[in-house]
């Protein structure tokens, strides 16, 4: 049983090498671009791959807590998954998003150009994701946190301009920069905990640890810093507002909503399940954390709100977003910690369909500006109708789902004994959302209500093919769906706070 | 196994290798199968010996007293030895192809060829004196190498390589005559050979002369100060630079340091002295330098052999940690890189072969029109920036993992310069690659028509540089452990 967790991560994986061979071969022989038929056949095989792949994760990911070692990297050191709740929270919301975005870009990705590429990497980094959820220890998880980044930048540099090379690069380097100081940590977590295997409430070793107090604290502050570079946390959040606008907007989606979120899970393994919650609680590393993540709510929001292109608009509200979960993550506390699990399903919902709608705006019209928005509405009602239900939802007005998430992190921090950050934080996190409001709502507005602009405006109807609306539709319902019935969500976040702290 | 084998595989190469310009070869390709037949029976030979492990040494002559010419195989030495006789025949095959267009082959082959022997010669010495002839040697032997092409740059570079290694071997003499006089042997002994009662009042000399003894031999590694004639010696063709200043030469130096810290001098002597210290903060520092001029350099070759640099000093690292278990990482960094290193050169070697571009900015789109060299180089260049699953991982986590045991504060700050120089290497590395197969949408592909892999003798070696890097990545176990072995005398 427990080897057919080997399946969803090697298949997409294999299958999208396969597609990405064939098209170098293909090119090599001078092949014209795909046919119709030829692009058909593409997006069947890529569908059922990921389909397959998806269920095959979800259905081995609620059937227990599998493991499997697979071999052994070094002496000591095996490339060992286990599922437990964490990975199962994670790998969920992952398959389903991306086989949402996947059946998007089949329309999408025809005006890109590249499409053999794009859906051979898309498929690649989906089994290398499987894994990383899967991943039960510290250097398994690196191993597949590093080809995370490596197959996703090509991604990003998908049409060829040498802003989006440049973005790559950017995305790459900073990466590469977050990856190494999170291997600082992982050395000295290797000398000075027990196992590097994930388990609830950490393995360090209180023996060996002592007297090497000052140096651990500076090994996991680093490992907060370099793993919160893909999470978008200040000082190394400057990536995410460069690559994420430049990449397709299905990839945007992606990254957003969960390559991000993957920087989380690498702290929630770190924090909760090699170092233990216990040793840094109270220390200069907590209250850094905090201040970090409360620093880059709110100017990731601020930058958002005078930001006048859309999609770098939702690319800092990402940022803003993700601190959102660190900062409940940083309070240590089980309430917060819930909090921060919601935010994060919620989340990575909500800003893959704003994404997704946002493409499908450039894709129907070319308009990239917020102020270009104005009449939408008339034009697509539908798409506005999603955009608008998820940005109800980031903003957290009841009863969509951001409210529970946002709830749950200001009561985790109000009980939390963090000192001034108790109502510090979710001052923040209400001048935040304030923002939010401020500059997700006047797309809406001006959508649905472009007013007497001089001449008389003839709003043509142009909403997308349904190929394209359905995933979006479906996404943002879920947006708001998992705000109304939170229940199931929250015990389950709950006890797995319990467990770990 | 008699003894005698190790003059055997000393003395064959080197032989062989200068009756290269006398024998009348009917053509090229006779000069060829002459050449690569001698460096595979060497190598076979090496490989039979380091089987059968000779136990005894051999003596090749005595000058007087106790200075003698001799060899001995410890495990030391198997490593070194080993590795160079796996790439010594994939290098030669490799410049078999490479040098058509080079011109002087002959010349070029026999004192490749009698490098071989030479770098054997050090890996299997019994005693500092003859480590340090063979040490001599060996700089002479490599100088026509670098002065090949006979430019007015070959030249000035091959000047620097000589200044700087005699000089470098100069201070090497001061420590071989410490040792000599007031060690218990002049032999290479797991522990070192000096005691405290023979030294008496001389032993706070020996932080000086240990220091002294390596900065010279380490000037082969290029440490810093004396780091700039690695990159200027780039100017000789790749299969030099590929096997020569990533392999041979510059592991000899490492080597010798390995030698003289844990064999002669001996850690107990040193460890925690300000000896210690300097150095090692002088190897961190080579260690950022390394890459940072990596990351100016647009010159390909010069490119690498900055990041060469750098990564020698990961092994200088290692060594200077002064336990068993840094001897461990540097031994690993040792071959890991070696097959890295080759392995990227060759790339480079490849593109300047059918292209003959020189420069990181005029390689837009060669990805697309090279694939199998450019996809190759992108995994060595993984590799060398430690992506786990490839060997560089493998070798770094080993340092790292003395560095971090040894509770050392300035060992910390070495981790941090890894990791530093890992995404520097990540910088000037990737950015090669991105820019070869994501030239980007208005590129005109039509300017590098010409452009295409090269034959099946230059990429067999690259097909098994790769296979070795994965399998070093992903199975470490036996060759770590083998190393754990051989330091565990220590």
């Amino acid at each position: 049983m427990s080897g057919l967790m080997l399946l969803p991560v090697f298949l997409p994986i294999l299958a999208g090498s396969g597609i990405l061979v064939s098209s170098v071969t293909a090119k090599q022989k001078k092949a014209p671009d795909l046919t119709e038929e030829a692009r058909n056949k593409l997006h069947l095989f890529s569908a059922a791959v990921l389909v397959v792949s998806a269920v095959l994760a979800i259905v081995l990911a609620w059937s227990g807590d599998l493991s499997l070692t697979l071999f052994y990297l070094m002496k000591d050191i095996p490339v060992f998954f286990h599922i437990d709740g964490i990975g199962r929270v994670f790998v969920t919301v992952i398959s389903v998003v991306w086989t949402a975005i996947c059946i998007y870009s089949f329309v999408y990705m025809k005006h890109e150009g590249g499409e053999c590429r794009f859906f051979g990497l898309y498929l690649v980094v989906y089994g290398v994701l499987v894994a990383l959820t899967f991943s039960g220890n510290l250097v398994t998880m690196y191993l597949f946190y590093e080809l995370m980044t490596l197959t996703s930048m090509p991604l990003v540099l998908h049409n060829g301009s040498r802003e989006a090379i440049m973005a790559a690069l950017k995305y790459l380097f900073y990466s590469m920069c977050g990856a190494y100081l999170g291997l600082f940590g992982i050395f000295f977590l290797y000398r000075y905990c027990s196992s590097l295997t994930f388990t609830p409430g950490g393995t360090l070793d209180p023996v060996l640890a002592s007297g090497h107090e000052g140096i651990l604290l500076i090994a996991i502050f680093a490992m907060l810093l370099g793993f919160g570079v893909k999470a978008g946390m200040l000082p190394l959040h400057a990536w995410l507002p460069t690559a994420h606008p430049v990449a397709p907007s299905p990839a945007s989606a992606a990254l957003s909503g969960i390559i991000v979120k993957c920087g989380v899970l690498a702290i929630i393994r770190s924090v909760y399940y090699i170092v233990g919650p216990d040793f840094i609680r109270g220390t200069w590393v907590q209250t850094t954390w905090m201040v970090l993540a409360l620093m880059t709510v709110f100017l990731g929001s601020m930058l958002a709100f005078r930001e006048p292109v859309l999609k770098k608009r939702l690319a800092y509200s990402t940022v803003s977003q993700i601190s959102y979960i660190l900062f409940g993550l940083s309070a240590l506390s089980q309430t917060a910690m819930t909090g921060a699990l919601l935010h994060v399903v919620f989340h990575a919902f909500i800003k893959s369909t704003l994404f997704l709608v946002a493409g499908i705006v450039i894709f129907q019209t070319g308009r990239t500006k917020v102020e270009e928005l104005r009449g939408l509405g008339k034009e697509m009602p539908k798409t506005l109708w999603c955009y608008t239900f998820a940005s109800l939802a980031l903003i957290g007005i009841p009863p969509a789902s951001g409210f529970v998430s946002k709830w749950y992190l200001a009561q985790g921090a109000l009980e939390a004994e963090i000192g001034i950050f108790s109502w510090l934080g979710p001052v923040v996190l209400l001048v935040s959302a304030l923002l939010t409001a401020g500059y997700l709502f006047p797309v809406t507005m001006h959508g649905f209500f472009p007013g007497k602009s001089g001449a008389q405006n003839v709003w043509k109807k142009q909403e997308p093919p349904y190929r394209m609306l359905l995933p979006v539709a479906f996404l943002a319902l879920m947006a708001v769906l998992l705000g109304v019935f939170p229940n199931p969500l929250i015990q389950y976040f709950g006890q797995i706070a319990a467990s770990v702290l | 196994m008699n003894a005698a084998i190790f003059a055997v595989v000393i003395l064959l190469p080197i032989l062989a290798g200068a009756l290269i310009p006398l024998l009348p070869f009917r053509n090229r390709t006779w000069m060829m199968v002459y050449t690569e037949a001698v460096v595979l029976l060497t190598s076979g030979l090496v490989f039979l010996t380091l089987l059968n492990r000779p136990e005894e040494a051999f003596v090749l002559f005595r000058f007087t007293g106790n200075l003698s010419i001799s060899f001995r195989l410890d495990g030391l030495g198997t490593v070194f030895a080993g590795l160079v006789s796996v790439l010594w025949p994939l290098a030669s095959l490799y410049a078999f192809e490479y040098m058509k267009h080079e011109g002087h082959e002959k010349i070029f082959f026999m004192f490749y060829t009698i490098t071989y022997g030479v770098t054997l010669g050090i890996a299997l010495s019994e005693d500092i004196v003859t480590m340090y002839c063979f040490y001599e040697m060996l700089t002479l032997v490599t100088l026509p190498l670098i002065m090949h092409t006979l430019t007015r740059e070959a030249v000035l570079a091959s000047r620097t390589y000589l200044y700087y290694s005699l000089g470098g071997a100069a201070f090497a003499f001061i420590g071989m005559i410490f040792i000599l006089s007031y060690g218990s042997t002049s032999n290479f002994v797991p522990g070192g050979v000096l005691s405290a009662a023979v030294l008496g009042d001389k032993r706070s000399w020996v932080p000086l002369i240990f220091l002294l003894c390596f900065w010279g031999f380490s000037v082969k590694a290029a440490l810093f100060p004396f780091s700039s004639w690695l990159p200027q010696a780039g100017v000789a063709p790749t299969p030099v630079t590929a096997l020569l200043h990533a392999v041979a030469v510059v592991k000899a130096g490492a080597f010798t340091t390995m030698r003289i810290t844990y064999y002669s001098f001996g850690t107990e002597f040193l460890k925690g002295t300000w000896a210690q210290y300097v150095l090692m903060a002088v190897i961190v520092f080579t260690i950022v330098y390394g890459c940072s001029r990596a990351l100016k350099e647009t010159h390909l070759k010069r490119r690498l052999a900055w990041s060469t640099v750098s990564n020698l000093s990961y092994i200088l690292f290692g060594v200077i940690l002064m336990t068993p278990l840094g001897l461990v990482g540097a031994l690993s960094h040792m071959i890991f890189h070696a097959v890295i290193k080759i392995c990227s050169f060759f790339c480079a070697g490849a593109v300047i072969y059918k292209t003959g571009r020189n420069y990181v900015h005029e390689l837009n789109g060669f990805g697309r029109r090279m694939p199998v060299v450019f996809g190759i180089f992108t995994i060595s260049s993984l590799a060398l920036m430690g992506v786990p699953g490839l060997c560089g991982f493998i070798s770094k986590w080993n340092l790292v993992r003395a560095a971090v045991a040894s509770e050392n504060p300035l060992a910390y700050a070495g981790v941090a310069a890894l990791l530093i120089s890992a995404l520097l290497t990540a910088i000037y590395m990737l950015s090669i690659s991105v820019r070869a197969f994501f030239p980007g949408r208005n590129f005109d592909m039509s300017t590098i028509q010409d452009v295409e892999d090269p034959n099946w003798m230059m990429l067999l070696p690259l097909v098994l540089f790769v296979i070795l890097m994965f399998y070093f990545g992903l199975h470490s176990g036996p060759v770590v452990g083998a190393l754990e072995s051989i330091t565990a005398v220590l």
